[in-house]
């Protein structure tokens, strides 16, 4: 079974990248690609001018990866005894690690957790540990699979200022993956979205929003049942449900919708949301079929190439339109 | 070289931690061991009665079997492959294989770790044992004895090593590989003699286990101890423990290399 093919593209240095894509889109099977867990049947690719495959202890010491849904801790040990045991097994100096190691628990707000058994720790805060676990060797190459998967908005928000600090403060390349709209939107400047194993998106994230995404998700609440009259010439209504009601709104018109609703109607409750990230994704994919075949390339150039090409025929991948 | 041990070194102690961490099950393991010896120490004081010889066996000769097989067991048996198992199957093995460290160096590592721990118990219970009964015990005349055993011990280990480490690949195609270990170490304690000597079984019987690895992981080491080994059974001893170490290796290998192959980090 073909999990990904016809999937090339190219990632310079300190890029932060988001990659996106529903369940099964192969996400996962390109990290693991990239990672070198899994064999490509076909094609090439190639990291910091590694192929990830052949496990290079050179290569293993610049890059790094973490599972949002694993964990690489001990699980009865304090997460600093984890630590320690990948100081040895990057062959980091001890200056250099307790240098790193006091920064990684400051800005993580480790201190206390550190000395504890991991096991007793919450989601979140194993989270951060882990972050901390996997940048200690300074790592060039960064890939984060489902980072902020279960974890509060509070703590979200953490990780992925901190992710960003990073980023800016080492120029280490990170290719994240994620469910959440949010943690693309603010750290991603670019975006690549994947379906069915195929690219069907690269390029800037404030494109795919306007392009594909022109609406915004308005769900309200009133203290009395909200007749659908009301709200028809507003925009799409996806739900209603006595004196509830969710609807899709053009962009540029919410602000005319809120005057109007606060005008019709005793609000209790009001959320202007973007679109479920399944949703603009599916909505990408709509269009790039039923696009003609545009021969833009989107790829930036960089030091970092990866390229995955089907033997047979490079064939030119039809794009849609930024 | 020098960070080659640092590196090891660094997980023999995080799994001497993990190790502490489990003080309950590592006691309750010792304890199931004590019984066992306890149990054979009993059941061959009573056959020994009125007699000065038994399957070839004297008394101090029996006896220091019995105990010398909780000692060699916790030496060779203890091990964390149940573990290999767990990771390949919950799919964390993936965060050895993108890290600079070899997996089999790693659960070596981790195994000497369990092997240390179970053998400083062991020969505590072994001196407690022979002060409190009174056991007599068979001493080796000759310091070449000890050297050929503990020659013997360590061929062993790596013998068992392969063998478990074989048989936890088992995981990579399947999630029930619990069970073929299972019967894998059932077999394996009565193939090696760690219930009783294989001279009591048949002769033909004894010559399909003497040729069998598992005779060479316990049978064999302690029958040189004992002295009873003829300078012939020594050297073909010593070939199939080698023999065996050439074979388990190719297995074990390729199995390993087929295996992460077929691997795709279960669990997503």
């Amino acid at each position: 079974m073909e999990a990904v093919r016809d999937l090339s593209f190219q990632i310079g240095k300190g890029e932060l990248v988001g990659f996106l894509g529903p369940n099964g889109a192969g996400k996962t099977t390109t990290l693991k690609l990239l990672s070198g867990l899994l064999y490509p049947t076909a094609g090439s690719l190639s990291i910091l001018g590694h192929v990830p495959f052949k496990r290079e202890t050179e290569f293993l010491k610049k890059f790094s990866m973490v599972m949002g849904q694993r964990t690489q801790l001990w699980w009865d040990l304090p997460a600093r005894e984890t630590f320690r045991l990948n100081q040895k097994i990057y062959e980091i100096p001890d200056p250099v690690f307790r240098k790193r190691e006091s920064e990684l628990i400051e800005l993580l707000e480790l201190e206390p957790l550190v000395n504890l058994p991991v096991k007793k720790l919450s989601l979140g805060e194993r989270m951060k540990a882990e972050l901390a676990c996997a940048l200690l060797h300074e790592p060039e190459v960064l890939l984060l699979d489902e980072p902020t998967l279960g974890l509060d908005l509070v703590m979200q928000k953490k990780l992925r200022h901190f992710i960003a600090e990073y980023n800016r403060r080492t120029q280490s390349t990170i290719l994240l993956t994620s469910h959440n709209m949010n943690d693309v939107q603010e750290l991603c400047k670019r975006v690549m979205i994947i379906d069915e194993g195929q690219l069907i998106y690269d390029g800037d994230f404030d494109r795919i929003i306007q392009h594909f995404a022109p609406d915004k998700v308005v769900a309200i609440s009133s203290s009395q049942p909200i007749p659908m009259e009301t709200l028809k010439d507003l925009g799409q209504i996806l739900s209603h449900n006595g004196a509830s009601a969710k609807m899709e709104v053009p962009r540029q018109s919410v602000s005319r919708v809120l005057e109007q609703l606060f005008k019709r109607i005793p609000l209790l409750d009001l959320t202007v949301e973007e679109l479920p990230i399944e949703e603009i994704v599916r909505r990408v994919f709509l269009r790039t079929r039923s696009q003609s075949q545009s021969q833009k390339n989107l790829f930036a150039p960089g030091e970092w190439e990866i390229q995955e090409q089907e033997k047979k025929g490079m064939r030119e991948r039809p794009l849609p339109e930024p | 070289m020098i960070s080659l041990i640092r590196k090891y070194g660094s997980v023999l102690r995080i799994s001497l931690q993990q190790s502490i961490y489990y003080r309950a099950s590592f006691l309750m393991d010792r304890a199931r061991t004590i019984t066992i010896v306890f149990a054979f120490y009993a059941f061959w004081s009573t056959l020994f009665q009125g007699r000065s010889q038994l399957a070839g066996y004297s008394i101090s000769q029996m006896f220091t079997y019995v105990l010398g097989m909780n000692i060699l067991r916790s030496l060779i048996f203890s091990d964390k492959t149940w573990e290999i198992l767990r990771e390949i199957n919950t799919g964390r093995i993936s965060y050895y294989l993108i890290r600079p460290i070899s997996y089999i160096g790693y659960c070596s590592a981790r195994d000497l770790a369990d092997k240390i721990i179970h053998l400083f118990s062991a020969f505590l219970e072994v001196w407690i044992a022979v002060s409190l009964f009174n056991i007599p015990l068979y001493l080796p005349k000759s310091p070449v004895t000890l050297l050929a055993f503990l020659l013997s011990a360590v061929l062993a280990m790596i013998l068992y090593f392969l063998m478990s480490y074989a048989v936890s690949a088992l995981a990579f195609w399947t999630a029930e590989s619990g069970g073929p270990r299972f019967c894998f170490e059932l077999f394996l304690e009565f193939a090696a003699g760690a219930f009783f000597p294989l001279d009591v079984l048949p002769a033909s019987l004894k010559s399909i286990f003497e040729f069998l690895p598992f005779a060479s992981l316990l049978y064999f080491p302690l029958n040189i101890f004992l002295e009873r080994a003829s300078p012939a059974a020594l050297l073909s001893g010593f070939l199939n423990q080698i023999l065996w170490i050439a074979i388990l290796s190719f297995v074990t290998r390729s199995l390993w290399k087929r295996g992460l192959k077929a691997y795709c980090s279960e669990g997503g």
